[in-house]
């Protein structure tokens, strides 16, 4: 059945568990570690100035637009040094991929100090994620046999008059490297937020390329220009992604503040005595939420996100406030109106036109879809369900329980009338999961 | 080198939104000057901007063209004369940094005072522009690029020839800029979407009062004139822009009824007119880039001589935000059109506000006001004679000579006198910290009930 295969990710808490396998690999590489022939010192000053720089690009972590956590800094020195084969033009380094996981477990270890001293929170999965990473690439580079059974690691001296081929091998490292840690943190958001663990890894692969690209090619520049330069090579060929880095955290900044404007946009129904207070956060949530269970990708939870703080706009060309401020009550005609304004209002920006299209059709009935064979998109559906349950539920705390029934079933009259029913199923299935925790809590 | 150049040529792109440019042919010229010598340097600069796509004209495009040219030219020589290396005969990180890193870095600073002084030149000549302060204003803001333009053409040629990657190292060296670009090309699409979103919140709040359409916009272009003779940094203008577009954002805390009902107002509802001010700071308090204009909004109806609301602040106790945003605010309510008056001119509404210095209005702010008026041309806001009958008896609560009638016409009615709030009085408050539901003092408690007769 879809509907089990689907949740699979959550009902197996994989996020949960992603943290203990990366535990057990890198206890796994240590044991590998000491179990090996004694080091030659000079490689353990490499390993230590690669452990200092991954702690320190653990420190810089940035936070992606859409607001996953990375740490490009560490995650290129770490792949840099899985790749790491001849530092200077007349050194070998000895060391395996045993010894090259558990060097990075302990910079990223080191790394997560000052946060835990700042007692922010350290998002073990992705930690996680980003190990499991360089224990892949540094696998792929030094183990597995790819010709005559031998590893890409002895490989490169037959390359030594073609070392572009080096470089491409080194790309397709990083690159399947960076694909398992999609796929780490695809498994373990779709299983913290339960959404569809397809539609994450597509997001994360998304939102993650064009960052994932800086961070290949940085990885195989350090661990090219480590044959010439020798180890200083790794800060300096750092350089151009602390420039992404920079740029790309910008980006983010942009985007946290537009958010927060959006909010504020939000918060005018509220202050204006139209709506009843947090009601356009309430039903944003709530409306993120259900769009996640069913399938949404980023972008369109976003425009979600917005179009559902933003529903009740239009109120604000209204002369009285309607009472309460529930829309769900108001004349049908009224609503549309209301619906019109906002979007109206919204589509001047010039730049939200996605939100406005929602906006407009968001008081719309269902039976417009069936009848009239209307395309009504799924965030408008999804916000009318949304915004009909924290009207009739309200803010009360007292009597929840039963208020919250008997919005249910006000809900289920309109099945498919007014409503969506797959959006009401979405619904049930969110509340439901936010009473178990309430409960469990 | 030369493909590498054609290319970077064709992926240029000059504005991307935030005073950062990339220019990837001035890492290829640097680059090539040392790899390939004066000679091929020249020749790689000269072609890949001669094919430089952009509606320019022939003689722009010959300039463009040969400057490059004598970039590589004079940066290959440079590169020798101080004693740059033979990348093929240097081994070692320490004798790389030396031997070819710090050659390359003086190539590059003379290539960018080329860049400058042809420019200036060329500015000069065609605009007369005095070319010292367009060489410091070109230096000043592509310095910091050329210096990364220099560091990146040395990583690039280390991977080039010591590392033997050969013309692969581009893409590699590349891949990472590429990314930034377009990461900074996102910001600036993001940042324009943002300033078009914050007017739009002040659009939603003129359609409640459309008496006072396209009043913010005209007061914050005010404002901003007004901030250079005061000589306000550039983050206070910032900030000042911010607070003035923003400053009536309150009044959709105000009930519609009120603000477009004709007068005769009630006591009560020029009360719930004048709390206005400390709603607008509950609507955006939320918005981190904006907390420096919180205080501003906040105290945008004080006046000088500290009978104004919501807190009763005089003198410097004001923010000088809210000081200009009075002045400006004043001035644009005396240059509209009204159903009782026709719009002021300049000169007349400057009078009118000069007449208030000192007891409404900050002396100084005044002041920058008459430089203004003296120095940019301002249209009046005039109403056609069928927007003239539907705002009959509308009360802007902007335009001093206005309001004083409604005050001092109110019966009993004295001068506002502060009483201060011992928890909450003092400059320094933070407007932010307030929630804003606060009733401002009104004139007497007694007098709440009673009509306040327009003239």
């Amino acid at each position: 059945m879809r509907l089990g295969l689907r949740d699979l990710p959550s009902r197996l808490r994989l996020h949960r568990w992603l943290p203990v396998v990366s535990i057990a690999v890198a206890a796994g590489a240590v044991a590998a570690a000491i179990a090996s022939p004694r080091l030659p010192l000079q490689d353990w000053g490499i390993l230590a100035v690669f452990a200092v720089v991954i702690a320190v690009g653990e420190v810089n972590r940035i936070v992606l637009p859409g607001g996953r956590e990375t740490a490009p800094m560490s995650l290129a020195a770490g792949y840099a040094l899985a790749m790491t084969w001849d530092v200077g033009e007349d050194y070998r380094v000895s060391f395996g991929a045993g010894v090259v996981v558990a060097t990075t477990s302990v910079g990223m270890l080191a790394g997560a100090v000052p946060a835990l001293i700042r007692r922010s929170p350290v998002r073990a999965d992705d930690l996680a994620a980003r190990l499991l990473s360089v224990a892949v690439a540094a696998l792929l580079f030094r183990h597995l046999s790819v010709w005559e059974g031998q590893p890409l690691l002895t490989l490169q001296d037959d390359w030594a008059s073609t070392r572009w081929v080096t470089a491409i091998s080194m790309v397709l490292v990083s690159g399947v490297a960076l694909f398992v840690q999609s796929f780490c943190v695809a498994m373990a958001t779709a299983s913290r937020d339960h959404r569809p663990f397809w539609r994450s890894l597509v997001d994360e692969v998304r939102q993650g390329a064009g960052l994932g690209a800086a961070l290949a090619a940085s990885g195989t520049l350090i661990a090219l220009a480590e044959r010439p330069m020798g180890i200083v090579a790794l800060p300096v060929f750092l350089v151009p992604l602390v420039l992404t880095q920079f740029a790309i955290r910008r980006f983010a900044g942009i985007r946290e503040t537009y958010g927060q404007t959006i909010r504020a946009l939000s918060r005018l129904t509220e202050i204006g005595g139209y709506t009843r207070r947090d009601h356009p956060a309430r039903v944003a949530a709530l409306s993120v939420a259900m769009g996640r269970d069913l399938g949404m990708s980023d972008r369109d939870a976003l425009d979600l996100e917005y179009a559902a703080l933003l529903h009740d706009i239009g109120q604000v060309a209204l002369r009285e406030p309607i009472p309460g401020g529930a829309t769900m009550m108001a004349a049908p005609a009224d609503q549309d109106r209301i619906a019109r304004d906002g979007a109206g209002i919204v589509r001047q920006t010039g730049v939200l036109d996605h939100v406005a299209v929602i906006l407009a059709s968001q008081a719309k009935p269902y039976r417009h879809v069936r009848e009239l064979g209307e395309d009504l998109p799924l965030a408008s559906r999804i916000i009318k369900v949304a915004n009909a349950y924290d009207d009739l539920v309200g803010e009360a705390r007292a009597r929840r329980a039963r208020k919250h029934t008997a919005a249910i079933e006000r809900i289920h009259l309109g099945l498919g009338y007014e409503y969506d029913p797959r959006v009401v199923e979405a619904l049930i299935r969110v509340l439901d999961r936010r009473a178990a925790v309430v409960g469990a809590g | 080198m030369l493909v590498l150049g054609l290319l970077s040529s064709v992926v240029r792109e000059r504005d991307v939104g935030s005073n950062i440019t990339f220019s990837f042919l001035s890492i290829i010229i640097i680059s090539s000057a040392v790899l390939i010598g004066p000679v091929g340097s020249a020749l790689v600069g000269a072609i890949s901007m001669a094919f430089d796509r952009g509606g320019r004209s022939a003689v722009a495009r010959l300039f463009n063209a040969s400057m490059a040219g004598l970039q590589g030219a004079v940066g290959g020589l440079v590169y020798l004369a101080v004693g740059g290396a033979n990348l093929a005969q240097v081994h070692g990180a320490g004798v790389l940094i030396m031997r070819v890193g710090l050659p390359l870095m003086v190539a590059d600073v003379v290539q960018m005072l080329i860049n400058a002084l042809l420019l200036a030149g060329i500015v000069r000549l065609s605009s007369g522009v005095p070319p010292r302060r367009f060489l410091v204003q070109m230096i000043t803001n592509s310095g910091v690029a050329y210096i990364g333009y220099g560091v990146i053409g040395f990583l690039f040629l280390i991977l080039w020839v010591p590392a033997d990657v050969g013309p692969f190292s581009a893409i590699l060296i590349l891949a990472p800029l590429f990314v930034a670009r377009w990461a900074f090309v996102q910001y600036g699409e993001e940042q324009r979407a943002h300033e078009r979103t914050l007017s739009a919140l002040v659009t939603a709040v003129e359609t409640k009062d459309p008496n006072a359409a396209g009043h913010s916009a005209r007061i914050a272009r005010l404002a901003e004139w007004m901030a250079e003779p005061l000589s306000m940094g550039t983050q206070e203008v910032q900030a000042l822009r911010y607070a003035a577009m923003l400053h009536d954002v309150g009044k959709i805390g105000v009930p519609t009824r009120v603000l477009r009902r004709p007068r005769p107002l009630s006591l009560v509802d020029l009360e719930a007119l004048t709390r206005h001010s400390s709603l607008g700071v509950k609507v955006v308090r939320d918005i981190e880039f904006l907390s420096g204009c919180l205080d501003g909004i906040r105290h945008h109806h004080e006046r000088w001589d500290g009978l104004g609301y919501p807190d009763g602040l005089a003198g410097d106790e004001i923010p000088l935000i809210s000081r200009v945003i009075a002045v400006a605010d004043a001035f644009d309510a005396l240059t509209t059109d009204r159903a009782e008056r026709p719009a002021l001119t300049p000169t007349q509404a400057l009078k009118q506000i000069e007449q208030r210095r000192g007891r409404q209005f900050d002396p100084h702010v005044v002041a920058a006001l008459a430089t203004v008026v003296d120095r940019h041309e301002r249209p009046l806001t005039t109403a056609t004679e069928e927007e003239l009958e539907q705002m009959r008896g509308y009360l802007d609560h902007d335009d001093p000579i206005a309001w004083e009638h409604v005050w001092t016409a109110a019966p009993r009615s004295r001068p506002v006198v502060p009483r201060p709030e011992p928890a909450t009085a003092g400059p320094q408050r933070h407007g932010g910290d307030q929630n804003g539901d606060e009733t401002p003092r009104i004139p007497d408690e007694s007098a709440v009930a009673e009509q306040v007769r327009a003239p």
